[in-house]
C-alpha cells in the first residue's frame, strides 16, 4: 500500500513539480468556475430552484458570519463561502473512485491554514490598525503575549492537523476496508465519509470566522473566540 | 512524512483562484440579486405603505367630507324645519287674520245689509204708512177736503214776505188748485179770505187736482202755498224717509 504522507510528483511543468492533489484542485477549480458560471448566467429576482439553491447558501453563509461576528458579513463572504465551499467539495471528492481528495494531504490542509491565518492578519490590521491589531496580543494583559503568539500559530496548526487527521484517516480507512474486504463493504464507510467531509468543511469555515472575528473587533473578543475554538473541536 | 512546499504555494495559490472566481461568479451576482430583490421589496413594501397612508388619509377624509356632508345636512334639515316653523307660524297667523279680517267684513256686511234692509222695511213702512194715510184721507167726506183749508191757506199767504204778497194777482189772476171742484161759497169764502190778508181783492184762477187729497196750493209767479194733505202727506214721507 502506498504511504498516505508521501507525496510523489506526477509530472513537472519546468522545475515545478505537479502532484495528484494540484491536479485534483485544478479539476475541482474548472468544476466550480464552470458550474458557478452556468448557475449564476440567468438570475433572476423570480428565482429557479437553482438560483434559490444559490441564494440559500450565499444566505446561511451571510447568517453565519453574521451571528459569529456580529457585523455586515459582505466583506468575509467571498472567503468564508469559498473555503468551506472548496473543503467539502474536496472532501467528497473521494467518492470518484481513484481519486484522493486534496484535503486528505498535509500541503492543501496548509494552504488553507496559511490562508486563514493570512487572512486573520489582514483583516485585524484593516479592522483596527497595526497599533490596535497587535494590542490585541497583550490582552488582557501584557503578560498573555507570548502565549497569544502561540495560540496564533497553535490554532493554525490545530486546523491543518484537524482537517488532514480526519480526512486522511477515512482515506486510510477506506482503503484498508477496501483491500481487505469486498466491493461493497467500504459503502457504510464512504456514507460515513460523507457526513465526516460535511462537518469537517462546516468546522474549517467556522473556525476561521471566528478567528477573524476575534482579530477585526472587541464585539466578538478573542478569549471567547478561542473557548468557541476549543468547542467545536471533536 | 514529506512535505513538498511547490504544492503548498501552487494549492495556496489555487484556493486564492478560486476564491476569486468563486467570488466574481458565485458570491457577487447572487449577494447582488439578493440585495436586490430586498430593495424591489423594500421598495414595494415603501410604496404600498405610501399607498396605504395615502388610502387611509384619503379614507380619513372622505369622512371627514361625509360627517361634514351630515353636519351640514342636519343644519339645512334644521334650517328647514325652522323656515317651515316660521312659515306655518306666518302662515296661521296670516290665515288668522284673514280669518278675522273675512269675519269682520262679513259682520260688517251683514250690519251694512241689515242696516239696508231696516232702511228698505223702513222705507216700505213709509210709503205703506203715507198709502194707508191717502187711502185713509180719500175717504173724508168731500164736504171737508176744502172747506176747512181755506183759512189755513189764507194763513200761509198772510205769513208770506211783504213783496211777495204785494206781488199776488199783479200779472192776473191767481191760479188756485183745489182737491176738487170749490163750490160758489167755497170760492167767494177763499176770495174773502185772501181780500182780507192782502188788503185788497184780487182774482184767483180755479182748477181741480185730485191728487192734492184735500185743501188747495195756491201757484204765485214768486211763491207756491200749499195747504193740502199731498205736500202733508210729502213732508211725512221725506221725513220718514230721511235716513240721518
Amino acid at each position: 500500500m502506498e504511504n498516505p504522507l508521501t507525496l510523489e510528483p506526477l509530472f513537472h511543468l519546468g522545475p515545478v513539480p505537479i502532484t495528484e492533489p494540484v491536479l485534483v484542485t485544478w479539476a475541482i477549480l474548472a468544476l466550480l468556475a464552470l458550474g458557478t458560471w452556468l448557475a449564476t448566467r440567468r438570475l433572476s429576482l423570480c428565482p429557479s430552484k437553482l438560483q434559490t439553491v444559490l441564494e440559500l447558501f450565499v444566505t446561511t453563509i451571510d447568517a453565519q458570519v453574521r451571528d459569529t461576528m456580529q457585523r455586515d458579513p459582505a466583506r468575509f463572504r467571498a472567503l468564508i463561502g469559498t473555503i468551506f465551499l472548496f473543503v467539502l467539495v474536496a472532501n467528497w471528492s473521494s467518492l470518484v473512485p481513484g481519486i484522493e481528495p486534496p484535503t486528505a494531504r498535509l500541503e492543501t490542509d496548509a494552504a488553507l491554514a496559511l490562508i486563514v491565518f493570512a487572512a486573520t492578519i489582514w483583516y485585524g490590521i484593516a479592522a483596527q490598525g497595526l497599533k490596535g491589531y497587535l494590542a490585541t496580543f497583550a490582552e488582557p494583559s501584557w503578560v498573555m503575549i507570548p502565549l497569544n503568539l502561540v495560540e496564533q500559530i497553535t490554532r493554525t496548526f490545530s486546523l491543518i492537523v484537524r482537517l488532514f487527521g480526519n480526512v486522511m484517516s477515512g482515506v486510510f480507512i477506506i482503503a484498508i476496508v477496501l483491500s481487505l474486504a469486498g466491493l461493497l463493504v467500504p459503502i457504510p464507510l464512504m456514507a460515513l465519509d460523507l457526513l465526516t467531509g460535511t462537518v469537517q468543511a462546516y468546522i474549517f469555515a467556522v473556525l476561521a470566522t471566528v478567528f477573524i472575528g476575534a482579530a477585526v473587533g472587541e464585539q466578538t473578543p478573542s478569549a471567547s473566540a478561542s473557548s468557541s475554538a476549543k468547542e467545536t473541536r471533536p | 512524512m514529506s512535505f513538498d512546499w511547490w504544492t503548498l504555494g501552487l494549492q495556496t495559490v489555487n484556493v486564492l483562484i478560486l476564491l476569486w472566481i468563486l467570488s466574481h461568479f458565485l458570491f457577487r451576482p447572487v449577494s447582488e440579486i439578493i440585495e436586490k430583490r430586498q430593495a424591489e421589496a423594500t421598495g414595494e413594501l415603501s410604496h404600498a405603505r405610501a399607498a396605504r397612508a395615502e388610502a387611509e388619509a384619503a379614507l380619513t377624509e372622505a369622512q371627514a367630507r361625509d360627517e361634514a356632508v351630515a353636519a351640514r345636512r342636519a343644519e339645512v334639515l334644521s334650517g328647514a324645519q325652522a323656515e317651515a316653523e316660521h312659515a306655518k307660524v306666518q302662515m296661521l297667523d296670516e290665515a288668522r287674520r284673514e280669518i278675522a279680517k273675512l269675519r269682520t267684513e262679513g259682520q260688517a256686511e251683514a250690519q251694512r245689509r241689515r242696516a239696508e234692509a231696516e232702511r228698505a222695511l223702513q222705507d216700505e213702512a213709509a210709503e205703506l204708512a203715507v198709502d194707508i194715510s191717502e187711502r185713509l184721507l180719500r175717504r173724508l167726506p168731500e164736504t171737508t177736503r176744502t172747506a176747512g183749508f181755506i183759512d189755513g191757506l189764507a194763513q200761509a199767504v198772510a205769513e208770506l214776505p211783504g213783496q211777495t204778497r204785494e206781488g199776488l194777482g199783479a200779472e192776473g189772476p191767481v191760479p188756485v188748485r183745489a182737491a176738487q171742484a170749490l163750490s160758489p161759497e167755497e170760492a167767494g169764502l177763499l176770495k174773502s179770505r185772501l181780500a182780507e190778508v192782502l188788503g185788497r181783492e184780487i182774482e184767483i184762477a180755479l182748477t181741480t187736482d185730485p191728487s192734492l187729497i184735500a185743501g188747495l196750493e195756491l201757484d204765485a209767479p214768486h211763491a207756491v202755498v200749499r195747504n193740502h194733505f199731498r205736500a202733508d202727506l210729502d213732508r211725512i214721507r221725506q221725513e220718514l224717509l230721511r235716513h240721518d
